[in-house]
């Protein structure tokens, strides 16, 4: 389809479906490109996004789950909307099956800034659904030809419950694997949880990640980030050494319609990944 | 190149143009004057103070057809709607507006991703600039002067135009508006005295008075950010505002647009259409969360918008002083009062 032209979604294939949790409400859907050159187009970092689209409901900006090292597919994990707003475009796809077509629209946005976190230690601390371009990220820096331009990698993971725990056969594999440490911890575990139980602000306190040559990757609900952010200050990490991801209601996804500006950025281009130094010299506004 | 006609005569030149392309003019209308798509040359009348709506739409309509497509069919059976843009000349622009054209190419094609609605129109338009009367006073609502704009500045446009008397002058601003105006028939040399009218008229436009407060961008962007977060000031000057969003509607530099999908019985468009900040369902996220469910937030929205986000993201406030939002607010909240206001904080 149309290639200069931004707002035409390139048509994708879903390829696979995995059901993550146990309340069946997020899923991982696992994309193709159908036209080759739309496939070379879309070279992408984690931390970008996309928009999924789906003529006749819309389009829904969603972070991009898998790592570039991936190739021949793109993943997407995707919460069913709809508690409160309608999800339509989030509704429809978990109503798919596989080998259904849609739309898809991106990379968009900027991504974590991988230049800057070359040659340092990473904390990624991910809480409940906003784990997506986290693991992106962990798994960009794990593959085989990335690995040495990191140093040391932990991974602090909370759900509310392990049945809410998203990419469970890659946290198991990561636990196993000695080039990473991996603390997963639940609000409450049940019968069969042998593993940690805390909420991740005191599961951070506990690990205390030293600040030294260290950069914090924090997503989360607002909640988590709100009592996590005190821990790692006390740890003694500065402003520009903690990331983020910021969520906003979008549309076009290219910094044109004006919809998740905030202060003198716009998410969608100049975000989604701020520093916490630069979200401090927004106005609170989102 | 000067060249000048009879006021008279505007349907001449109206006609020839429509030769040429599409034809966006002002017109009379019930309400007051509109620039439309003219389809009879006698419709244009440059006997108008200001549009009711800006001229934007000429670049961005109120809806643009982005896809069609069919329930129940691929998303490989969608199409999408063709950008066939005519050559189109938009006549009669007032400077403050020809203005605004500048500061939303900045957005739309200047910086980041390129819109290509907006830049295939713009290249494929001349614009005919439009000095203001300077023998009748500006309008209360209006404050160009404030922001730097003159009443009569030709910059911007293609060919400026100015009445004097019952003459018309046209001046070739650019190459592209000589081009044209040496193919343009009926039109007689100016005199040297027209050219002498001409620069005087554009030297006293730029003294021209407006309602005038004293803006300087980067001072009033930090004043603004510095004013964030007093809600006091903000609820006290939102206080009648009833978020109908029609300031950001009939305003030249508001750009703000949703994409919606429209079907009805198996046929449907994407499209885009005007939306505004002023809307509460405008930041409603899917999770239900909003960060400006208040209209005093989204006032401020609008208004820092304006004056400081875009200051410090574009380097220029995104308001030309047209005064229409201050002319259409059903409430009367002027912009320009609270910029004022907000100064004296």
């Amino acid at each position: 389809m149309s290639s200069d032209n931004p707002y035409i979604p390139m048509p994708v294939e879903i390829i696979k479906i995995i059901d993550e949790v146990d309340t069946h409400d997020i899923k991982t859907f696992r994309f193709t490109f159908l036209n080759k050159a739309d496939e070379k187009k879309f070279k992408y970092l984690p931390g970008q996004f996309a928009e999924l689209s789906i003529y006749g409901k819309g389009e829904s900006p969603i972070g991009i789950a898998s790592s570039p090292t991936e190739q021949g597919y793109v993943e997407f994990t995707v919460q069913r909307a709809g508690a409160i707003v309608p999800g339509l475009v989030t509704a429809a796809l978990h109503d798919m099956d596989e080998g259904a077509k849609i739309g898809l629209r991106g990379p968009l946005g900027n991504s974590w800034p991988i230049e800057f976190l070359e040659k340092k230690n990473i904390v990624v601390v991910g809480g409940g659904f906003a784990f997506t371009t986290l693991r992106s990220l962990i798994n960009y820096m794990l593959y085989k030809d990335n690995r040495s331009r990191f140093g040391d990698i932990t991974v602090i993971y909370g759900a509310r419950t392990p049945g809410l725990l998203l990419y469970k056969d890659e946290l198991a594999a990561w636990e196993k694997r000695d080039d990473i440490k991996t603390i997963i911890t639940v609000d409450k575990g049940d019968e069969n949880w042998k593993g940690r139980e805390g909420f991740v602000p005191a599961v951070c306190k506990d690990a205390a990640p030293s600040p030294k040559n260290t950069v914090a990757v924090i997503c989360g609900p607002p909640v988590m980030i709100k009592f996590t952010l005190p821990v790692f200050f006390e740890l003694g990490f500065s402003r520009e050494n903690i990331l983020t991801s910021l969520e906003m209601r979008m549309k076009c996804g290219i910094g044109k319609c004006g919809r998740c500006n905030v202060g003198y950025k716009y998410v969608c281009s100049d975000g989604p990944v701020f520093s916490l130094a630069e979200l401090e010299e927004l106005p609170r506004d989102f | 190149m000067l060249k000048k006609t009879a006021v008279q005569k505007i349907s001449d030149l109206a006609a020839q143009l429509m030769q040429k392309g599409t034809l966006i003019a002002p017109v009379r209308e019930d309400a007051g004057f509109n620039f439309r798509e003219i389809s009879d040359a006698g419709q244009v009348d440059l006997n108008f103070y200001n549009t009711l709506m800006s001229p934007k739409s000429a670049f961005f309509p109120h809806m643009e057809d982005f896809v069609r497509y069919q329930t129940g069919k691929s998303v490989l059976d969608a199409v999408p709607v063709e950008i066939s843009i005519k050559p189109a000349f938009l006549f009669g622009v007032r400077p403050c507006d020809v203005k605004s054209f500048e500061i939303m190419d900045i957005h739309f094609s200047g910086t980041g991703a390129v819109d290509p609605y907006w830049q295939k129109r713009r290249e494929a338009t001349t614009i005919f600039g439009y000095a203001f009367d300077l023998n009748t006073p500006a309008d209360g609502a209006d404050f160009y002067a404030t922001l730097g704009i003159g009443a009569a500045d030709p910059e911007g446009s293609d060919v400026f135009m100015m009445k004097k008397g019952d003459e018309l002058l046209l001046k070739a601003v650019t190459k592209k508006g000589e081009k044209l105006l040496a193919e343009m028939s009926g039109l007689t040399d100016a005199s040297p005295e027209d050219q002498k009218y001409f620069d005087e008229t554009v030297a006293t436009g730029r003294s021209f008075k407006t309602r005038l407060t004293c803006v300087e961008a980067k001072s009033i962007a930090k004043k603004f950010e510095d004013l964030f977060h007093k809600t006091p000031f903000w609820e006290r000057i939102s206080d009648a505002c009833l978020s109908c969003g029609i300031c950001t509607f009939v305003c030249p530099t508001c750009y703000c647009f949703d994409i919606c999908d429209e079907t009805l019985f198996g046929q449907g468009t994407r499209r885009r259409v005007w939306d505004a900040c002023m809307f509460t369902d405008f930041t409603l996220e899917a999770s239900g969360h909003n960060p400006r469910t208040k209209v005093y937030q989204r006032l401020r929205q609008k208004v820092c918008h304006k004056y400081s986000y875009h200051v410090r993201k574009y380097g220029v406030i995104s308001c030309v002083g047209c005064g229409r939002c201050t002319r259409a607010c059903p409430v009367n909240i002027d912009i320009f009062s609270i910029v004022d206001q907000a100064m004296k904080e």
